[in-house]
């Protein structure tokens, strides 16, 4: 018996797997996702945030955008509504994504990679623009599957595929909801997906590998209303917390919990812009984040009276700062994701407006079931995939299963969470991965032709 | 050291490998990586250490003598010296076996292809054996093609998966078909062409059927409108309307049903064609909005109203449990009373001796074992009832098993004691109006009241009898007393024994008044006839005085005061008591019989005089009583301990009978 393992090939017809070397393009608010599809996890992560010099000239990449020179403004091209907002950044830093780790730097269109536009004006440029027509384009060979928001506006579809057809000169190209494909990820075809990313969280009701439109929902309370809440609990705690990013410090030492730090800093001649320190500064709140932020698993709300107090008897989670400032952290550490789920518990910010009570999650996801007819209700809450970098914050799934029990007690409720990293920050782009290197596929791709003869408008058609 | 034999055998290398190789081998194994697995080899003894000391082989090599097949060689080297005769290990664990190397490796291609169901006739690229047969001046070509990219490259129509195309069946009509028969005020042609549409793209989900309808006549046309449809849709036309998913359903079926109806008249179609139209024909909207409705409350319920069904359901449970049990017990209680249980193994082996010639083989046979073992070992049987004997034999299978299944029962009920409910204290009241009644000790068997107050009816002789009989009638007593109870049994009882006291002051009377006359007689003939004026109180009083002497000192004063009370009854039947005279007349009884009646029960001590008189009539009188013993099974309740075996009783009376 051939007992499978990673090295065995599956047998001929066991799945409908036919790959065509198609890439999976996965972007979100924190980061871009990019890989070839049968693949299980891709191989480019890139961050979405860019720097732009005083002189417009980009720099894409974790070691760009991290090195503190000075004029450089951290950008992001996502907008405020979780759609693309530049558009022409947004497929620069894609094809920066795609190119650098994939497929590789093709020869040629240097107007178009953004590498050169310092200097695009010089004359030997025009001449070479002549020859232009012939040159290939990045993605000549490969297919692409892009991911998009559950509630992206119709331009921004057709956007995508004049940006790949166009642009990158792909053959084919698909374009699918990141809820489908995180549910694909899970192996599930419906079910009801609860993403919550960076900069949105989203519930997307799918049935059969189709979004149900009226029921998706979106809301901002996702990663970065965290990150807010914990600049908030810095802010308001006496003494205030500091929040120094690294690239500020020289040489730390160590200090007792609470005093302040004794470090030297780093002086620079043109100091980083403060978009930059702000990214930086994310940076450790997603550490921070990673290692000492809880959710209150439930029973009820954290600040009903009681759990405060229960929550002040388990041990505290300790935090260095990059300047050795420390402390170990007590209840303070559910209050900032305590907002995610109980808007009145959210601190009150001066920089986002307080959150609306519809914009929690479990609020979320009685209006996603609302919108869904009654016979499918029960079935979509067996199959709740929970996926997104932020419900890796400890104790999330169990808060978020308590309080669906909670909405809906009498039918069977099943959280899908897959329990490694990857899988749940990247569920969209297996997802993609494994749809775009199914045989059954080859027949959906909208190719160059059907473009050319119908247009972008063909993607409201074919995508659905 | 290990030879260079050891090595080669501890790495699974054929012995017969060419010559060049066993040496390479033999050179390497020490320090190598990974050994290869051997081909086809039987024993393949690598393992995936790092480095192997040469001391070690030397270990291993006796190591690898005793240690079977993919088992590692850790766990090989715990069994010490002796293994164990049987090892179970997984067959996976044993080295693949190495790649059969035919020639150089294959060439894989990007093979362009195109999928027969796109009309497009999109090319994409999979990776493809390159086809073997090729010819070398072709690959040349091939490698100056793969870097050029032409155009002429062979295109593979790859068809594996134009299966997952597939067209759901869409309902068509023609235009006059639409006007004859599908009008509807509700739906335009346009709305209605777009629903069709709509359920073929999301090929009849309903749910997301409903979820993308969004039908907007003025706004914007549909995409596929065409030119005809979008001037319609310019028209003022049914403005928009928000459609159920009932609605489509409705409109979408009628459309289907009509259609099916026109294409295959009703009474043509098959049983499955009808019943899709039948099904077509009767979805009820309103129906299905209120099952939807519920539906949806279902689901909104809140925690507490969930709590408490489930908390009503956890009850019903409970309950429905406590009635299995009480079910349970009650059909236990049954089966006790009526038949032996089912269940037991007892029950198991008796069911062979239902029959009545099984049972008379079964006696048959251990009364030879019975016999023989008595022969051998004296006779001696102990004190327990252990050997059978001819008069044990049971003549009906019934009997025998009720016999044996009281004993079940009785060892059942010895074996429960504390199973049973605690006795609950009736007050007298209570026990008079349930009728309990507790006993010292039960005999046990049924018996039945009315078998009681029968036997009480019974005296030794048929003279008495059929005088208790005669008063008892006389009394207004009926022959069958209806409802038997327990005290009607104790009031019968004291009226019997009083009639029997009666009875036998009557015949002591008689006897007096006889002997009165006569010796009135006497002395009027000494007297010579003179002073015929006899005194009455002469006359009284030695009647009164012979009983005082002959009755027991025990007779108390209601028994006389009965007497007087039904004199008048005696002189009813003054003819009859003269007749009983003469049998009267044997005075001296033998005590023993008496004694033997007495401990059968059933009457008191004042009677044993007058049924000593009629004991010597016959045997009928007592293979009578036999009989009626046997009947009745069980005594009379009076608290005379019986034996359990009435068979052994009846039999031992019979015997004394027969003795006397
Ligand atoms: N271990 C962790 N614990 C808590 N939060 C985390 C963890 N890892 C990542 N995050 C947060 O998850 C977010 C990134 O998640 P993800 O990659 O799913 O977002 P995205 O898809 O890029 O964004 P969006 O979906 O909003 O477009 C960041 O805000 C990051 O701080
Ligand atoms: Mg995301």
């Amino acid at each position: 018996m051939n007992i499978p393992n990673p090295s065995t090939a599956p047998a001929a017809g066991e799945y409908a797997g036919d790959e065509v070397s198609a890439i999976v393009l996965d972007p979100g608010y924190s980061t871009i996702r990019a890989g070839f599809a049968g693949e299980d996890v891709p191989k480019s992560v890139c961050p979405s945030f860019y720097g732009q010099s005083d002189s417009g000239e980009y720099h894409f990449g974790e070691n760009a955008i991290h090195a503190p020179v000075g004029g450089l403004d951290i950008k992001n091209y996502w907008g405020a509504d979780g759609i693309v907002e530049d558009w022409d950044t947004a497929a620069k830093l894609w094809e920066y994504a795609i190119t650098t780790r994939l497929t590789g730097a093709r020869p040629g269109d240097p107007s178009r990679n953004g590498l050169n536009d310092g200097n695009a004006n010089g004359e030997n440029m025009d001449v070479e623009m002549e020859g232009l027509e012939n040159n290939e384009k990045p993605l000549d060979d490969s297919p692409l599957l892009v991911t998009e928001p559950g509630w992206n506006s119709a331009k921004a579809r057709e956007k995508y595929i004049e940006i790949a057809m166009e642009d990158w000169g792909t053959p084919a190209f698909f374009l699918q909801k990141t809820g489908v494909l995180a549910a694909f990820a899970s192996g599930k075809a419906s079910g009801i997906i609860i993403d919550v990313g960076a900069s949105h969280t989203s519930v997307t009701p799918v049935l059969d590998g189709m979004v149900l439109r009226k029921g998706v929902q979106n809301s901002p309370l996702a990663g970065n209303f965290v990150s807010d809440q914990i600049r908030t609990s810095f802010k308001q705690s006496t003494p205030e917390i500091p929040l120094t990013p690294h690239y500020l410090i020289k040489a730390k030492f160590p200090v007792d919990a609470g005093a302040p730090s004794q470090a030297t800093y780093r002086e620079f001649k043109t100091p980083p812009t403060d978009s930059f320190r702000l990214n930086e500064e994310e940076r450790i709140l997603t550490e921070f984040k990673e290692s000492v932020v809880e959710v209150w698993p439930g029973p009820g709300r954290f600040n009903n009276g009681t759990n405060e107090e229960l929550a002040k008897n388990t041990p505290g989670r300790p935090y260095e700062m990059p300047d050795g400032w420390n402390q170990v952290f007590g209840p303070e550490r559910f209050r900032v994701a305590e907002g995610l789920f109980d808007a009145s518990a959210a601190l009150p910010s001066d920089t986002a407006p307080a959150p609306k009570p519809e914009q929690t999650i479990p609020r979320l996801v009685q209006a996603a079931i609302q919108q869904v007819d009654a016979d499918q209700r029960p079935m979509l809450l067996s199959n709740i995939v929970v996926t997104g970098g932020s419900t890796l914050l400890y104790k999330f799934s169990e808060r978020l299963n308590y309080e669906i029990n909670a909405i809906y007690p009498s039918t069977r409720n099943k959280l899908i969470a897959p329990g490694s990293v990857v899988e749940r920050k990247y569920a969209a782009w297996i997802g993609g991965s494994i749809l775009a290197s199914l045989g059954s596929f080859h027949q959906l791709w909208i190719s160059k032709k059907e473009y050319e003869e119908h247009g972008a408008g063909i993607v409201e058609k074919r995508c659905r | 050291m290990a030879s260079g034999r050891d090595v080669r055998d501890m790495l699974g290398l054929p012995a017969a490998a060419g010559g060049g190789d066993a040496p390479k081998a033999v050179g390497a194994a020490p320090n190598q990586k990974r050994p290869k697995p051997a081909a086809g080899s039987r024993k393949i003894r690598t393992s995936g250490t790092s480095y192997v000391f040469p001391w070690e082989l030397v270990k291993r090599s006796r190591l690898t003598l005793i240690r079977p097949e993919g088992v590692a060689r850790e766990v090989a080297a715990l069994y010490g010296e002796r293994p164990p005769p049987v090892a179970v290990y997984e067959e996976k664990k044993a080295y693949r076996a190495k790649r059969q190397s035919t020639g150089p490796a294959k060439k894989w291609i990007q093979q362009p292809f195109t999928n027969p169901v796109r009309a497009d006739g999109l090319v994409l690229k999979h990776w493809r054996r390159k086809p073997t047969m090729a010819p070398p001046v072709q690959e040349t070509e091939d490698a100056s093609m793969q870097e050029g990219d032409t155009t002429d490259t062979y295109i593979e129509s790859c068809a594996d998966f134009a299966k997952y195309d597939i067209k759901v069946y869409m309902p068509t009509f023609t235009d006059e078909e639409y006007a004859a028969y599908l009008r509807s005020d509700d739906w335009s042609r346009e709305e209605t062409d777009y629903l069709l549409e709509v359920v073929r793209d999301y090929s009849y989900r309903w749910a997301v059927i409903w979820d993308r309808y969004d039908y907007a006549p003025r706004q914007h046309a549909p995409e596929t409108a065409n030119s005809e449809d979008q001037a319609l849709a310019s028209m003022p036309f049914a403005p928009s309307k928000n459609r159920s998913v009932e609605d489509l359903k409705a409109r979408f079926y009628d459309i289907s049903a009509k259609l099916m109806k026109q294409r295959i008249p009703e009474v043509q179609m098959d049983a499955d064609q009808y019943s899709t139209y039948e099904m077509l024909t009767k979805f009820d909207p309103v129906m299905e909005r209120n099952r939807k409705m519920l539906a949806t409350a279902l689901i909104n319920r809140t925690m507490d109203e969930v709590k408490e069904e489930e908390f009503l359901l956890t009850e019903l449970q409970r309950i429905n449990m406590a009635a299995n049990r009480l079910d349970a017990e009650r059909e236990e209680l049954r089966s006790r009373l009526d038949a032996p249980p089912q269940n037991q193994s007892v029950s198991a082996g008796l069911q062979a001796f239902t029959s009545s010639q099984a049972l008379q083989a079964l006696f048959q046979q251990l009364f030879q074992q019975d016999r023989s073992k008595k022969r051998a070992s004296g006779g001696n049987t102990g004190p327990g009832r252990l050997s059978l004997s001819a008069n044990d034999m049971v003549h009906t299978p019934g009997s025998a098993q009720q016999q044996l299944s009281a004993a079940n029962r009785r060892q059942s009920m010895a074996q429960q004691p504390t199973a049973q409910t605690p006795v609950k204290q009736l007050s007298p009241h209570q026990e008079h109006r349930f009728n309990v009644s507790t006993h010292d000790r039960l005999t046990s068997g049924v018996t039945f009241g009315s078998d009681k107050l029968l036997k009480m009816r019974q005296a030794k002789s048929n003279v008495q009898t059929q005088k208790i009989g005669n008063m008892l009638a006389t009394l207004g007593v009926s022959e069958v007393i209806s409802i038997p109870t327990s005290k009607v049994g104790e009031v019968f009882e004291t009226l019997v024994t009083k009639i029997s006291r009666l009875l036998d002051v009557r015949k002591v009377r008689e006897k007096e008044e006889g002997e009165c006359k006569v010796l009135l007689a006497m002395k009027e003939r000494r007297s010579g006839g003179g002073g015929g004026g006899g005194n009455a109180g002469d006359e009284t009083r030695p009647k009164q005085e012979i009983p005082d002497s002959q009755e027991t000192p025990d007779a108390d004063a209601p028994g006389e005061e009965e007497e007087e009370d039904e004199d008048d009854v005696n002189k009813n039947y003054g003819d009859d008591a003269e007749g009983e005279v003469d049998e009267n007349d044997n005075p001296d009884e033998p005590g023993d019989d008496a004694e033997g009646e007495e401990d059968e029960g059933g009457f008191n001590g004042e009677e044993m005089d007058d049924d000593g008189d009629v004991d010597a009539e016959g045997e009928d009188e007592s293979s009578k009583q036999q009989s009626r013993a046997t009947s009745q099974g069980v005594g009379t309740g009076q608290g005379h301990k019986r034996s359990a075996s009435v068979f052994s009783q009846g039999s031992a009376q019979s015997s004394k009978r027969v003795r006397k």
